[in-house]
């Protein structure tokens, strides 16, 4: 008699509980009935502030959708990144980089045709080579931001401290290496350059040497002695004093470099970034510093070694419910004149050509960004083919730069060994 | 053993069977999400170990060549080197802290409370990536370890770029949080019988002899159930070297876990990540069980040890 007493309190206590969890999840689902999209990017805080603010001003327009935003830094970014795309948990919208549509869209459909949603996103604004660069399987995978290439900025604040002009050639920089050590001290160096910079800064230099672009064809143009060539520039580069090695910069504990206190104190004098990051490094000095984009040399080589390519992409993934307000959202940010001038250059110039005129016509294309930019495209005479960028050579600390741009650093590869894992891991990527 | 049923079950019998589907039903949460979180996932994993699943690409081929590619992957021998190196300084060096601070602890002091609550904190923070962060902030080159260091007279030390020590900073913070262990060992010294203590101080025993002779044999029980809980935990260790260090310098900190990981969701090769974790596994199962044969030699319940019992 207890028992069945027992079992009917609980039998009550469940249909209870059942009860007020579906009035609650009921009336949480009245109260909100927009329809929900995701959207999630990396970035420094800059690129995180513009976008949620654009963000937002896209939902004060379309109040019937609300957009839930995923983002952080770089750094593990693609780890967790290739988790979702295999799970299938990632957002509706994603930020990608354009390797990522032959790396991770080839083998399962992962990006939406944004073909199907051109009468809520306008790509008569971008150009037909841009998006042909983002197609796969006749698919329009992605669509590209911006483009953009490496280059110079310098910490002008600690050049005049150390008496100097900032570089404009690679004597000079050679020369600040010397003087920086010798007026300011051993903590100070002109240029900073993380194991992945050391390999873009190498390749720039055989590009300026050899004029021949890194890959073409699916073929790496370079034998292993122009590598270890190459290697031996950057361990000049070390031994000049011109950058600090590997051990010093982890030492400092710093996850990128605009965290690091001895980027933000000036001690590290020069990056060689992407253009379209600059907004981050010029944000993250300390007050009174100023941060100026620097001009290719011309005495590595007699070619201009630099080279481009599409910054990063929006995609649309397959699995959205609501691809309709995806690309609306896309299209406000992207090409609207309002969305565009709150996103400003944060991902580099626009390719939008309504958003670069927007950007233009706000004054937001006189910065150090349109500067570093210009001067990107005047100098690059390659793109950038998407397999330099394969996780299998470029992710941390599994990828084959990290592993012989640190060796090399630590000492544990000499510049033939490391030459050689370099033409071993394009080949493995390549074939 | 049987469980009593048909028309011959009496009163007392029903009381058992109830009360046995009733303890079913509270574990089947429990049970389900073991089932699928747990059971699946290892079935899972051991059919995908002897195949070359990745994670884009699917599956092309079956066969043992991940079990062969283990032995022959330096990387992979190298990770399982630092793995035991890191197993073997923070397991002893934990308890022995865990042990000396129950010790301190076990005196009727004034306001005791409040220090066992102190050095149970790190404990309760330490498995957070905030305190990862943290560490690595404090021995960065010119964190505060360093400027202890200095302010000591001592040269800096490369904490966290040195292939010599990253490891040991990993250490330290495993080391600083002893509170579970500390506790466990706080118990086992309360029923500590003071009256072996009296009689070996009559029998002119000082403090070491007394500590070696009654209160380590005492504690040995403990002592082994703490090391093969603390085991378990520094050979499943991922957290702190993916924040503090990301598996360098040059690979010096780089465990298993973290190796199986970077393999799953760098390299995206899921089925070699899949047979790394079924060794590792019967690694681990293995030193476990070496452990358990061990305690007959050094463990004593009840005063004996096991194999004279």
């Amino acid at each position: 008699m207890f028992f069945e007493k027992m079992k009917v309190k609980k039998i009550i206590l469940a249909a209870v509980t059942f009860i007020m969890i579906g009035v609650f999840s009921s009336c949480s689902e009245e109260k909100d009935n927009r329809k929900k999209i995701t959207i999630s990017w990396w970035g420094g805080e800059s690129r995180h502030e513009a976008t949620i603010n654009a963000i937002k001003a896209f939902e004060e327009k379309n109040p019937d959708i609300k957009a839930d935003v995923v983002f952080g830094a770089w750094d593990g970014w693609e780890n967790s990144m290739t988790a979702a795309f295999y799970a299938g948990t990632h957002s509706d919208i994603n930020q990608i980089n354009t390797n990522w549509i032959s790396e991770y869209g080839s083998e399962k459909e992962l990006f939406l045709d944004l073909n199907s949603v051109s009468e809520h996103f306008d790509l008569s604004n971008y150009d037909k080579s841009s998006l042909e660069q983002c197609t796969l399987n006749g698919k329009l995978q992605a669509v590209p931001v911006s483009v953009t290439g490496r280059v110079f900025y310098w910490n002008k604040t600690t050049f005049e401290k150390a008496g100097l002009e900032i570089p404009s050639s690679l004597s000079e920089l050679y020369n600040a290496g010397t003087v920086f050590r010798e007026t300011l001290g051993d903590g100070y160096y002109p240029l900073v350059l993380g194991e992945y910079d050391r390999m873009v800064l190498m390749v720039y230099y055989l590009c300026s040497v050899y004029g021949e672009p890194w890959i073409s064809d699916g073929k790496l143009n370079y034998t292993t002695a122009q590598i270890e060539e190459g290697m031996e520039f950057i361990n000049s580069l070390e031994d000049g004093h011109v950058i600090p090695t590997i051990a010093e910069i982890l030492g400092d504990g710093a996850v990128t470099f605009d965290k690091s206190p001895e980027l933000i104190s000036g001690k590290y004098a020069g990056i060689f970034e992407w253009d379209s990051a600059s907004a981050k490094y010029a944000r993250a000095l300390e007050d009174g510093q100023e941060l100026v984009a620097g001009d290719y040399f011309e005495d590595i080589g007699k070619y201009k070694g630099g080279f481009s390519k599409i910054s990063v992409a929006f995609a649309i993934s397959e699995n959205t419910k609501y691809p309709e307000e995806c690309a609306r959202l896309l299209d406000f940010i992207l090409n609207d004149p309002e969305g565009a001038v709150i996103m400003g250059t944060e991902r580099g110039i626009p390719l939008s050509a309504s958003a670069r005129k927007a950007c233009e016509g706000a004054g937001l294309l006189g910065g150090i960004e349109a500067m570093a930019n210009s001067k990107v495209l005047e100098w690059s005479m390659f793109s950038l083919d998407v397999n330099f960028e394969n996780p299998r050579l470029k992710v941390n600390p599994e990828g084959v730069y990290y592993d012989v741009f640190s060796g090399l650093s630590y000492g544990d590869y000499t510049t033939e060994e490391a030459a050689e894992m370099i033409s071993d891991g394009f080949s493995d990527v390549l074939t | 053993m049987k469980r009593p049923s048909g028309p011959g079950l009496t009163g007392r019998g029903k009381y058992f069977r109830q009360k046995e589907n009733e303890g079913l039903l509270f574990i089947s949460l429990w049970l389900a999400g073991f089932i699928v979180f747990r059971l699946f996932p290892s079935v899972f994993s051991l059919v995908f170990s002897f195949s070359d699943f990745n994670l884009f690409g699917g599956i092309e081929k079956w066969g043992f060549m991940n079990y062969i590619g283990i032995a022959a992957d330096k990387k992979i021998t190298a990770s399982f080197a630092v793995t035991v190196k890191y197993a073997a300084i923070t397991v002893p060096l934990k308890l022995i802290a865990a042990l000396l601070a129950a010790l301190l602890l076990n005196h009727a002091v004034k306001g005791i409370g409040f220090f066992r609550t102190v050095f149970y904190i790190p404990t309760v923070l330490g498995s957070s990536v905030a305190i990862a962060i943290l560490w690595k902030a404090l021995f960065r080159d010119d964190g505060l370890v360093n400027q202890f260091l200095v302010l000591l007279g001592h040269e800096k030390i490369s904490w966290l770029s040195d292939t010599g020590n990253a490891l040991w900073v990993i250490s330290f913070l495993r080391i600083w949080q002893f509170g579970s262990s500390m506790v466990v060992f706080l118990a086992a010294l309360k029923a500590v019988p003071h009256e072996l203590y009296e009689a070996a101080e009559i029998d002119g025993a000082g403090t070491i002899r007394k500590f070696f002779t009654i209160t380590v044999p005492f504690l040995s029980p403990v002592i082994f159930y703490n090391m093969v809980t603390q085991t378990g935990l520094a050979f499943q260790e991922f957290n702190a070297p993916f924040v503090i260090t990301q598996g360098g310098p040059r690979g010096s900190t780089t465990l298993i876990s973290l190796l199986i990981y970077n393999i799953a969701f760098q390299e995206k090769n899921m089925g070699m990540a899949c047979a790394l974790t079924w060794v590792f596994f019967i690694v681990v199962s293995m030193i476990g069980a070496l452990m358990f044969i061990s305690q007959k030699y050094w463990v004593y319940y009840d005063g004996t040890p096991r194999e004279e019992k």
